[in-house]
């Protein structure tokens, strides 16, 4: 992706159907992204615990941990990291309360892969713009 | 539930007819509600007052009649003195006659306006039922819908890895065959996902066709634990079933029992929500008829709450969770089969509702089926 340039968006996906996260992530590979998936809220936490990443699309109806509980948990550990969330109901109490927790997105299943890709971009670009200015307040601050 | 405000509108009128029908024969309610009945009665259209109203009014006047007896003798031997002739029973025998000629229409009073309350009673509860009825369709057809999106959601993303294929150009090579081959087996087996799924509307809708006399129970609550497994399993509930085989058929209409037992394994289900935990169900043979126990773990249902929960419109979950009718509508059906509906439960340590209900064999009583 040209978004990028210095360095491909690192997205991670988090869905407990497996073959969509195995098939969207060779769609969005070939894209030039930098993919990861991962099929529960625990598997989430923990590889966003290990590394860092830009975007995450998050499906809000999982099995044991959901996706808002996910969020909220991800959010304390990269704070910067955007966050997607994927569904398939429009579920306005969840749809409130992920934008609530600093969602980005809320996303409708069956989503078209041009859509996805322009938020996972758009959301890179806010990561960007939130990382410089991160960066020159602190040079201001030091 | 999704319930239209008009609806809405609707059960909250039927719930004062039934509030009115409920408190006719308790001393309690009395004092507290000739106040609200007054008030309606200022409005100028209750020219007749309601059959709980003209019940106690009817009983007080029976009541009367023995003092009043009581107090004629009172008088007529304080008249006649001790110890006189026995003229002074006359008046005592007249009063006796007169509450016996009395007794008899007033007695067959009140048969008739109990008959009619519980006439009433199951008019409300019939209303109810279609009104719950159309909600939980409306709740069956949403998940399904949820259910249904993941698969599409997955077939897009298989055609669409093919058309990227197609795209990259060599489709001659080896590996793009093999991934295409494996695209399109994967689109087969999701169209044979949702084939699933939406059987289950369709069984939804063929067992709502009246009316089976007689049920089998464990058929109908594994038919019922389908719709909603993918919820269940969201909320990480385990399921157990516990389920005797061989058990007799119940008495009852399938579409009806379904409604029991979807509104029991939800509220199982809802108590569970967020913190997983296990379901039972259980079934076994009990007097002649059979006994099925719908078990959560659960926080339980506090004390203040558990006398309540069949009350209608009284609910613990949030405002647009629930709508308090679930247990009443449950019950009403149960016991008009001859059936009970019960619960035991201690706050922290999950709640088990039991269902009785009669063997299908014998025919159906004409009794109203009030509590």
């Amino acid at each position: 992706m040209e978004v990028g340039m210095t360095r491909p968006i690192r997205l991670l996906i988090v869905d407990d159907e497996q073959r969509l996260v195995e098939t969207l992530s060779k769609r969005l590979t070939a894209r030039g992204l930098y993919v990861e998936g991962v099929h529960s809220g625990p598997e989430a936490l923990a590889v966003i615990q290990a590394r860092p990443f830009d975007v995450a699309l998050l499906d809000v109806r999982m099995p044991g941990m959901d996706g808002i509980a996910v969020l909220r948990e991800a959010k304390k550990l990269q704070p910067l990291l955007q966050v997607i969330m994927l569904s398939g109901n429009a579920s306005i109490n969840a749809a409130v309360e992920g934008m609530r927790l600093g969602a980005l997105e809320y996303l409708l299943k069956p989503a078209n892969l041009d859509d996805v890709l322009a938020k996972i971009e758009e959301a890179f670009k806010k990561k960007r713009l939130e990382e410089e200015h991160l960066a020159s307040q602190r040079q201001a601050g030091g | 539930m999704y319930l239209h405000s008009r609806v809405y509108a609707k059960m909250v009128a039927m719930i004062k007819i039934e509030r009115s029908s409920r408190g006719a024969l308790s001393p309690e309610a009395g004092a507290g509600r000739r106040a609200r009945w007054a008030g309606t009665a200022s409005h100028g259209r209750a020219a007749t007052p309601p059959p709980g109203r003209r019940l106690r009014r009817t009983v007080l006047a029976l009541l009367l009649v023995p003092p009043a007896c009581l107090l004629l003798s009172a008088l007529a031997l304080l008249t006649w003195g001790p110890g006189g002739s026995l003229a002074f029973l006359i008046p005592v025998i007249a009063a006796l006659a007169v509450w016996a000629a009395l007794a008899w229409p007033l007695a067959a009073r009140i048969r008739r306006e109990l008959t009619a309350l519980a006439r009433q009673r199951d008019a409300f509860y019939e209303e109810l039922l279609r009104l719950s009825r159309a909600a939980s369709l409306g709740e069956v057809a949403s998940s399904i819908a949820h259910d249904l999106n993941n698969p599409l959601a997955i077939m897009r993303e298989e055609a669409g890895w093919i058309q990227d294929l197609m795209r990259g150009g060599d489709l001659q090579g080896a590996h793009t065959q093999a991934e295409i081959a494996n695209a399109l087996k994967q689109i087969d087996i999701q169209i044979e996902r949702s084939r699933e799924i939406t059987q289950r509307l369709l069984q939804w809708g063929r067992d709502s066709a009246p009316q089976t006399e007689s049920v089998d129970v464990n058929l109908l609550l594994n038919k019922t634990l389908y719709l909603l497994e993918s919820e269940l399993q969201a909320a990480g509930v385990r399921v157990v079933k516990e389920l005797s085989p061989g058990l007799a058929q119940v008495r009852g209409g399938a579409p009806e029992l379904r409604q029991v037992f979807l509104n029991l394994m939800k509220n199982a289900l809802d108590a569970m929500r967020g913190q997983g935990g296990t379901m039972t169900l259980a079934t076994r043979p009990e007097r002649g008829g059979v006994r099925i126990e719908i078990r959560d773990t659960g926080p339980g249902i506090p004390a203040a709450a558990i006398e309540h929960i069949f009350e209608p419109f009284f609910t613990t979950k949030a405002a647009n969770e629930g709508t308090g009718l679930g247990l009443p509508i449950s019950r009403w059906i149960v016991e008009k089969v001859g059936g009970t509906l019960g619960v035991e439960s201690r706050e922290g340590a999950g709640a088990s509702f039991h269902v009785t209900l009669p063997a299908g064999e014998t025919l159906p009583d004409t009794g109203s089926g009030g509590r």
